[in-house]
């Protein structure tokens, strides 16, 4: 059987002429330069936080918080969900959004309470970071101690 | 209701002839695919989340872990992994130059974005695989550890690196996250390569201009930015926090 499609080309509906394709490239330029400096600050933030120390809830919120913001512009404006009609945009946000709020309220309520209440100890030995020139002589005796 | 009543009722939608939501075949079903594989990552992310509060005890910081820098001798923490997130960013941004230059029909610059969207494909895997390597190589001094090998607890036992049942970093999980999460992302970023030389193939040979429109490289650029997307989900999750 012979497949005929005969429903409105949408491929066309994208294509546009110079001028146009101008302040398009414009606008994404701009995106580029905003994620840009978002990453930055994230790194800078982050290398502030190994040497100096932040509070690791506000180091949350915010890493997480400017994630999104990052997702949100390449989904939008790269992806151009921005650009659909308002029922594709919903089909495809709705049910991943449904989906990520039961996933985070397993994660945080019904399963992380019970994985809080029965949190593993750390063993005996803590993890410390590995040293430059830590050699076996001065971490072994350190050891046997803890043993007996 | 029979089909002459429901046609008469809804000329417009029944009748056929129109889509709703004004994409294409091909572009829906990649949307669809993408959000698939975007569950995918989320357990993984959630599931990495979830163990690293379970023994945060013994979870290692990421800073410390990841510090190392081509040629740079010197303890520069997540600085190459901010690199590869700006190849990957950038490459993103050209994927988009391609998509957009597809729609004024202009081969030579659709050529050219491509191009550079697959040199940094391939820069951000060669990234990947260098810091496998560090990281399965670890650090000289290495770390003391009790661990069960053939079901005999062996106790204080000098640990260099990764592998897939321990490392020196911290709890084993730590390792199997970090191979699995980044090798799945590692794969997609390949796959995409693969998929965009494809795609620069077709273009290249005039098959998009005898069928009047530049759509393939939108769809692979779809899954393109996709990879990007996911990346800075990995990023924040798994070097940042």
């Amino acid at each position: 059987m012979e497949f005929h499609d005969d429903f409105p080309q949408y491929e066309f509906r994208d294509q546009h002429g110079e001028a146009e394709g101008k302040t398009q490239r414009r606008r994404l330029w701009n995106v580029f330069w905003i994620m840009l400096g978002v990453t930055i600050f994230e790194l800078c933030l982050g290398y502030y936080a190994a040497t100096k120390g932040v509070d690791k809830t506000v180091l949350k919120v915010v890493f997480i918080s400017l994630t999104i913001v990052k997702a949100y512009y390449i989904v939008y404006a790269f992806m151009h969900l921005g650009h659909e009609v308002k029922a594709m945009k919903w089909i495809i946000i709705g049910p991943y959004t449904g989906f990520i709020l039961y996933l985070v309220f397993m994660c945080t309520v019904t399963e992380g309470t019970y994985a809080k209440a029965h949190r593993i100890s750390p063993p005996d030995t803590k993890y410390e970071a590995p040293k430059e020139g830590a050699s076996e002589a001065t971490e072994a005796p350190k050891e046997k101690e803890a043993e007996h | 209701m029979s089909d002459h009543e429901s046609s008469a009722e809804y000329p417009a939608h029944w009748g056929g002839g129109v889509s709703p939501l004004k994409v294409s075949y091909g572009k829906l079903f990649m949307w669809f695919f993408l959000i698939s594989d975007a569950l995918t990552f989320s357990a993984f992310l959630s599931a990495y989340g979830f163990m690293r509060h379970k023994f945060a005890g013994e979870w290692p910081i990421p800073s410390e872990v990841f510090h190392h820098f081509p040629f740079i001798h010197k303890e520069l923490p997540l600085a190459y992994v901010g690199f590869m997130t700006f190849v990957l960013i950038m490459s993103s941004v050209t994927m988009v130059l391609a998509v957009e230059a597809g729609h004024r029909k202009n081969k030579k610059q659709v050529l050219i974005w491509m191009f550079l969207t697959i040199i940094g494909g391939f820069t951000f895997v060669g990234s990947q695989a260098w810091e496998w390597f560090h990281f399965i190589t670890g650090t000289e001094a290495g770390h003391y550890k009790d661990l069960i090998i053939d079901g005999v607890l062996q106790k204080h036992q000098l640990v260099h690196g990764a592998n897939l049942t321990y490392n020196e970093y911290g709890n084993s999980l730590f390792g199997a996250f970090f191979f699995f999460i980044t090798g799945f992302h590692g794969f997609h970023v390949f796959s995409g390569v693969i998929i965009n030389i494809t795609i620069f193939i077709m273009v290249a040979r005039g098959i998009m201009e005898k069928r009047g429109h530049y759509e393939m490289v939108e769809k692979v650029g779809l899954y393109w930015h996709f990879v990007d997307l996911v990346w800075v989900f990995v990023f924040t999750f798994f070097y940042l926090l």
